[in-house]
């Protein structure tokens, strides 16, 4: 096998060949041909609407939604200019990053969602497996092959995977939509124990992969931290195992109820030591070299992805630490708003989507330009979305990082909130969505004004506050040191708080409602005196979460349903 | 269509609503027969006389490349009728966070001639 030289390859991630292209141009084709026969009635909306959905194309409230995969969160400037350009010219000029790493365009016409697919398609882009009750978008931490922290870059596994998944026939109709989540570093960033498969690869003392396999976790209608399945899943056996668990859960998951189809529920039927006998059972049974995952393939893969060649450190922390003291503004964007990187010299950067008053996720077709030039100019043209909704420059020179605070404050990207109160995450909700029950836009939007400040914000410190407009729980709320659920009270929009969410390895919980749903002013009060409560009652050190175990949701509640 | 926005009181009064096809965008029964964007113009019928209405409409939804036919609850202003659930009031005047995204939103020709 030959491999290009890595400069000619995209930077972190893999990059496609003849038979990826052609498969996607056929997929583009038939496509085209089933919205043909959708539009002179040879389809039936019935027909048609698992073939649209295997296309990532949705109905919602005010148009059709088109949901286009970001695999494993990493693009590159042409294909956000891709994005740019869908967003521009067939949509209102903006477009919402997603939970998932994904990007969803809201205001797309069945007709021209052939030419959309084709255009992506030219940018080997595509809006597979982002619906239907397949194996959806791999995640990973957005910041891999950077963070210091790093022991694997679990993309080339997310990779492996997301080869394995597409269109693997016995795992087209599961019995509902299965999700898969990687980190490759101690520190899970990928909330590894709310996915239906959760993986956080380390090296064995040979320095390969080998994986703890965590199953079974989830949000939604029944949240549910997922279980440990396997502490030391040898890399070779990555792919037969996996398939052990979807057989498993393919032959077992029930799909009779929607509401409990999901694999969690089945380790829950099961319980986990039984779930676990079934899995061992089917995997020794397995014809395991088929499946054997060979170190020349990981290889492979690995060398279809493109590295960055990285410049001498030279003089760039001093000059970066010089920067800091000369301007305030900058040095607290720098503490929030970025993360140590591997690479002496360099740093990975986050910029917030999430200014005071503004939509979380979302980003105008101008931006999205500006952010694919900065892309090309500071960090080898290579991005990543958050399944936090923000958008990540991988690998930037330290001494580069205060021209591109400027710039990005000048477009409306530099607010320095990451990890804070107002770094929200939230759902489309009932402004879009037609499942929701309630706005969820609207409330964030209120919340990040009330605390923008970013004195109040520092002082108040890491706090995620997440929100969902119904129970299907998009917003991941239950995650949420704070979370806001939406519901419905006969036809009048209401809102639940929950308190105690965490998807942090180590501490993960899930957030406990604290009572009775209340307005959105009400809401946002009370989430006010919720906040006034942890600053007095916090110990030294103690960020919202630690206060918020150690006394427990009582005198929160008392706050947050405090007289007026 | 989602059960929820099909709940209707006896003795209320409602209009009719889809989706066109071809662009996906609201629609509303008018009363002169045509689908218009907007609900000002849309005919109330009683709620007992809506079921065959509604009947009527699903049945022609193909030929007028519409999806998803239903009936949508309002209470009558001195504006037209206003939908009783916010719901069906943020389907009708577009989604509140983008004041400008209203039905009058106007688009521009998706290839601009050269
Ligand atoms: C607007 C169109 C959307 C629709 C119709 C939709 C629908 C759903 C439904 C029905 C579920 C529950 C599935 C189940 O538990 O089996 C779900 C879960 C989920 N959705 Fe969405 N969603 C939408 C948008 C989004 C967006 C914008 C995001 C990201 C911000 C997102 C992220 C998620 C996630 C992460 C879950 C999984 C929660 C879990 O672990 O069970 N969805 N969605
Ligand atoms: S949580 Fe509910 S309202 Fe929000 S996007 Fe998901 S389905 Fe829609």
């Amino acid at each position: 096998m030959s491999h290009a030289p890595h400069s000619s390859l995209p930077v972190g991630h893999y990059a496609y060949d003849e038979v990826d292209r052609t498969f996607l141009k056929q997929r583009v084709a038939q496509f085209r041909d089933q919205v043909e026969r959708r539009i002179s009635g040879a389809l039936t909306e019935e027909e048609f609407k698992p073939l649209r959905l295997m296309n990532g194309l949705y109905l919602q409230l005010h148009a059709y939604m088109l949901r286009v995969a970001i695999p494993y969160g990493v693009l590159n400037s042409g294909q956000m200019r891709t994005l740019a350009q869908i967003a521009q010219r067939y949509d209102r000029d903006y477009g919402h990053f997603t939970t998932r790493q994904n990007i969803q365009f809201n205001w797309i016409k069945l007709e021209d969602t052939p030419d959309i697919l084709a255009l992506l398609a030219d940018a080997d882009m595509h809006a597979l497996q982002t619906s239907g009750n397949c194996i959806r978008n791999v995640t990973a931490d957005q910041f891999a092959g950077a963070a210091a922290d790093e022991v694997i870059d679990p993309r080339i596994h997310a990779e492996i995977l997301r080869q394995w998944s597409t269109l693997h026939p016995e795992f087209t109709f599961l019995p509902r939509k299965f999700k898969i989540a990687i980190s490759g570093s101690p520190q899970d960033r990928v909330a590894a124990r709310f996915h239906d498969i959760g993986l956080m690869a380390r090296k064995d003392e040979n320095g390969r992969a080998v994986f703890e396999v965590y199953v079974g976790g989830g949000l939604g209608r029944t949240p549910i931290v997922g279980v440990k399945l396997r502490d030391d899943l040898p890399e070779e056996d990555l792919i037969a195992y996996l398939e052990a668990i979807l057989r498993v859960y393919n032959e077992f998951g029930r799909r009779d109820n929607i509401y409990k189809a999901r694999i969690k529920i089945l380790v829950q039927a099961l319980g986990v030591q039984e779930f676990r006998n079934r899995v061992n059972a089917e995997f020794v049974a397995m014809d395991r070299a088929r499946y054997r995952l060979d170190e020349k393939i990981v290889a492979a893969i690995q060398a279809r992805f493109g590295v960055p060649d990285f410049d001498p450190a030279g003089q760039a922390a001093e000059k970066l630490i010089q920067q800091r003291k000369a301007d305030r503004a900058f040095d607290f964007w720098v503490r929030t708003n970025t993360h140590a990187h591997k690479q002496p010299g360099y740093v990975s950067v986050t910029i917030s989507c999430k200014p005071a008053g503004g939509i979380p996720g979302d980003v105008t077709s101008a931006q999205m330009n500006l952010l694919a030039d900065l892309a090309d100019q500071l960090s080898f043209g290579e991005l990543r979305i958050t399944h936090l909704q923000n958008v990540v420059l991988g690998h930037v020179r330290q001494d580069k990082l205060y021209a591109l605070w400027q710039t990005l404050d000048q477009n409306g990207l530099g607010t320095a909130n990451v990890g804070f109160i107002s770094d929200i995450v939230a759902c489309p909700g009932l402004d879009y969505c037609a499942l929701a029950n309630a706005r969820s836009i609207p409330i964030a939007q209120k919340l990040s004004e009330r605390f923008a400040s970013p004195e109040l914000q520092r002082e108040i410190g890491p706090l995620r506050l997440n929100i969902s407009g119904c129970i299907n729980a998009c917003g991941h709320h239950h995650a949420g040191h704070i979370g806001i659920l939406g519901v419905d009270k006969r036809g009048e929009e209401a809102f639940q708080i929950t308190l105690g969410g965490a998807a942090d390895q180590d501490t993960v919980s899930i957030g406990q409602i604290i009572g009775a749903a209340m307005s959105e002013d009400e809401t946002v009060d009370a989430i006010a005196r919720i906040i006034d409560t942890y600053l007095a009652r916090r110990t030294a050190g103690e960020q919202f979460i630690d206060t918020c175990r150690r006394l427990g949701t009582a005198p929160f509640k008392d706050a947050a349903y405090a007289p007026a | 269509m989602d059960r929820r926005n099909n709940r209707r009181d006896a003795e209320g009064s409602s209009v009719i609503t889809a989706n066109r096809l071809l662009d996906g965008r609201i629609v509303w029964l008018a009363a002169d027969g045509q689908w218009s964007p907007h609900i000002r113009n849309a005919r109330v019928y009683s709620n007992v006389e809506i079921e065959d209405a509604l009947k009527e409409q699903t049945a022609s939804a193909q030929d007028n490349e519409l999806v998803g036919v239903y009936g949508v609850q309002v209470s009558l202003s001195p504006t037209g009728p206003v939908p009783v659930t916010s719901r069906e009031c943020i389907r009708a005047g577009g989604p509140s966070v983008h004041p400008d995204f209203t039905p009058e939103w106007q688009e521009r020709p998706a290839v601009s001639p050269a």
